[in-house]
């Protein structure tokens, strides 16, 4: 049942982390670590060897989208498969999250089988890459 | 007033048709001439008099607007901030304890499967005349029926609790109309203000304000009736963006 693929998820709400923890777990996948902003995260990435990150997109501290950016400009982690997973719904925001390197745009609320979509589609593309 | 010629001129007439009036004897001249310097003098101070009570009205009016935006800013705003404070502590518990009874309930549907399973398995077994598995069934049937009346009851009592916990709606919902309700106090007192001031010192305190939030940092959720010209309606939505985008590339 399980499956070797290493999950961060940032999101300053609890539940919300745990939501998405579950929704993974009921997918298979067990290796799953938690952080609640930005700042947490980053230094999370760096350390470990992750192979998704889903972040939220607004958190006190380092909102979701300077997360990315930075993502994307360190060189061990700027191939990182990287979901937002927010409600914010502008259409400029979107472009700009996709702009800024996003992966994937899953918009709360969302359902189960919207993340298994996303989620598939991102691990095909970075099995394929 | 600037037509009005300077005090004492200004009454010239009226004390020469009263000096008239005194001279000759004429009371009921006397009289008239007395109530038209009177007024004459009147017409002089009403000008002042209106500025004056205007003033003190204002002054009034802003002193009642400042006092309750005082207690408001004193006291009541503070304590709507703890009031938010504590639906967000109620709506994060529910949703804990929510997900704490699902978890719950989780192993026991799964065990209930498993037991379904082997019951199946020794039936089959049965047909297919394996006596080693089918013997296996009354036991089975036995642990199955005892493991799933005791296991309805936690599910039974799990479902009841979850309905509890969705009890916080109601505290919340409570909760969120009084800040509502000191909102819209705020808006009025402070509007008060702004028509006293007659916009000059207001103007410029807006002027200092943020003119607009920071969408990098993130807006929060869309709220339905509230202005978001370009926000997208739902996932669908996003999708067809990201593949449009992908193939602008």
């Amino acid at each position: 049942m399980s499956n070797p693929v290493k999950f961060l998820v940032v999101d300053d709400f609890s539940t919300m982390r745990r939501i998405v923890k579950n929704l993974l777990q009921e997918l298979g996948y067990n290796d799953i670590t938690e952080a609640d902003d930005g700042n947490t995260a980053l230094p999370l990435l760096k350390a470990g060897s992750f192979d998704v990150l889903i972040t939220d997109w607004n958190m006190p501290g380092m909102p979701g989208i300077d997360l990315l950016k930075a993502v994307r400009a360190d060189a061990k982690l700027a191939k990182l498969p990287v979901l937002m997973l927010t409600a914010e719904a502008k259409r400029e925001q979107i472009v700009e999250a996709v702009q800024a390197g996003a992966s994937g745009y899953v918009i709360k609320p969302f359902t189960a089988v919207t993340l298994k979509e996303k989620l598939d589609k991102m691990l095909a593309s970075r099995a394929a890459a | 007033m600037a037509t009005m010629p300077p005090e004492p001129e200004r009454y010239r007439d009226q004390v020469a048709a009263l000096q008239c009036a005194l001279d000759s004897g004429d009371a009921a001249g006397f009289r008239l001439a007395f109530d038209a310097l009177s007024a004459q003098m009147d017409v002089g101070l009403l000008p002042e008099l209106k500025r004056i009570t205007a003033t003190a009205q204002s002054a009034l009016a802003r002193f009642s607007a400042e006092a309750r935006l005082d207690t408001l800013a004193g006291h009541e705003v503070p304590d709507a901030r703890k009031r938010l404070t504590h639906v967000v502590n109620l709506t994060d518990e529910a949703a804990h304890r929510t997900m704490d009874l699902v978890d719950g309930c989780g192993p026991l549907v799964d065990e209930a499967a498993r037991g379904s399973a082997m019951l199946l398995e020794s039936w089959d077994a049965y047909g297919d005349r394996d006596l080693a598995i089918a013997s296996l069934w009354p036991e089975r049937a036995a642990m199955f029926l005892e493991r799933t009346r005791a296991d309805s009851d936690v599910l039974r009592s799990n479902l009841s609790e979850l309905l509890l916990a969705q009890g916080y709606q109601d505290i919340t919902g409570q909760i969120i109309r009084s800040v509502i309700a000191l909102v819209d106090e705020l808006e009025n007192v402070l509007g008060k203000l702004v028509q006293i001031a007659d916009g000059n010192e207001v103007t410029s305190l807006v002027r200092s304000l943020p003119a607009k939030p920071d969408w990098e940092r993130g807006l929060g959720p869309q709220v339905a009736g509230i202005e978001s010209t370009d926000a997208m309606s739902g996932q669908d939505d996003i999708d067809a963006l990201l593949s449009q985008m992908a193939a602008g590339k």
